[in-house]
């Protein structure tokens, strides 16, 4: 056993729960003003119009369900790649909003859409956004955690691995 | 030997078990997610068989609509709670109330209910003033009324029956329609419409189908100027 073996499962744990917690929250914030979350895709202007509404309306029950897969440890490794690339292309939008020179709330946890020159935090939503895509990397490498439903998976991976598997 | 058989068959049983289930929470997870946008989708799509207000249509983006023969046309989506549009009411509300009023342009107000719930009950509260001739003074009256703070409870449908009593709607009519919430439904077919607009703030004008420049909203001359160049005398 490597040293950080044993506390790796709570990192995990911990990083479930963060990532997890956040898409649960931005996701709720979200379905409940749906026109709001719309706006908010629209003002991106990356999108045709059509494309960024529906974008609107399903991304906060996509965030909801891949957060609830974290929170609860199911199919973590999906969800994590799920979540590490929606944090990647939310850095992607937001950077091309600011290099663009639009004036926009992330729209992140509701709100969203133009706001007044000089009240963008966009260099905060992105480091925040960057951190989240870190953790994602972190489960998607060690998705067995504490806690975790998917944890019966982790014997039947690390049969294998008891063959002489020279794996990590 | 034989015990080790029997208790491998027996741990792939239970793995077995234990991976259906798991793969049928996923697979409910996944549903819900499903069912949630598919619900999405068809609850903030316009619906043609709500009440809708009587100067209201379809093709004017269910806006409600003053002078329809005029020839310059302004739309303004606006959202009764939101603080930038009450600076833009208080900067050019009399200057654009006077033209309507006086028949120049033809004017289609979007209510947006995007800030919350009580955006709604405004903005059908005030429709219901619209069907009585009154909706001018009751979006006057809302700006003048507007809350603090957003969604605080200080609008209901009852403050809002006394605020078009003030605004000069007495009529039964108009108490009974707030009261029903007659138009909170018409509400979304405005909201879906702007959104296929492509209107992402508030407000928004468009004088003839272009949108204002930004600076003009808070420049009465220039805004001015704009309508002149747009047919206004």
């Amino acid at each position: 056993m490597k040293p950080g073996a044993k506390i790796q499962p709570w990192l995990t744990l911990i990083g479930r729960i963060l990532l997890g917690a956040v898409l649960i929250l931005a996701g709720y914030l979200k379905v409940k003003s749906p026109a709001e979350a719309q706006m908010a895709v629209r003002a991106y202007k990356l999108l045709p119009v059509t494309i960024a509404n529906l974008f609107g309306l399903a991304l906060p029950w996509l965030e909801m369900g891949a957060g609830l897969l974290l929170v609860v440890g199911l199919a973590v490794r999906y969800a994590a790649i799920f979540g590490g690339l929606l944090m990647l292309l939310f850095v992607g939008a937001i950077s091309q909003a600011w290099a663009r020179g639009l004036s926009i709330d992330c729209g992140c946890f509701g709100g969203g859409g133009q706001v007044a020159a000089g009240h963008t935090k966009y260099l905060q939503e992105i480091l925040r956004d960057l951190g989240l895509t870190l953790t994602a990397i972190y489960l998607y490498r060690f998705p067995q955690g504490k806690f975790g439903i998917d944890k019966e998976d982790k014997e039947i991976e690390l049969e294998p691995k008891n063959d002489g598997d020279h794996s990590e | 030997m034989m015990e080790t058989t029997v208790s491998e068959k027996k741990n792939s049983v239970k793995k077995a078990k234990e991976s259906t289930t798991r793969n049928l929470a996923i697979g409910m997870v996944l549903f819900v997610v499903a069912v949630g946008v598919i619900f999405s989708v068809l609850s903030n799509k316009t619906n043609s068989h709500v009440a809708i207000p009587s100067s209201v249509s379809a093709t004017d983006g269910y806006g409600i609509v003053f002078n329809k023969d005029a020839k310059t046309r302004i739309d303004i989506w606006e959202d009764f709670q939101c603080p930038h549009c009450r600076e833009f009411e208080d900067i050019a509300g009399n200057y654009l109330n006077g033209l309507i009023r006086a028949g120049k342009i033809k004017a289609v107000f979007h209510p947006m209910t995007f800030i919350g719930p009580e955006s709604i009950l405004a903005a059908s509260a005030a429709a219901c003033t619209a069907d009585n001739g009154k909706f001018l003074d009751m979006h006057t009256a809302l700006y003048n009324n507007q809350p603090g703070s957003e969604n605080s409870g200080t609008w209901t449908n009852a403050t809002l029956k006394l605020l078009a009593i003030t605004a000069g709607d007495t009529s039964k009519r108009t108490q009974s329609c707030i009261d029903a919430g007659k138009y909170t439904k018409w509400t979304n077919n405005v909201e879906a419409d702007a959104a296929k607009k492509n209107v992402n703030s508030t407000p928004t004008l468009f004088i003839n189908g272009v949108q204002l420049n930004q600076a003009h909203y808070l420049d009465l001359a220039a805004l001015k100027k704009d309508l002149a160049a747009a047919g206004v005398k």
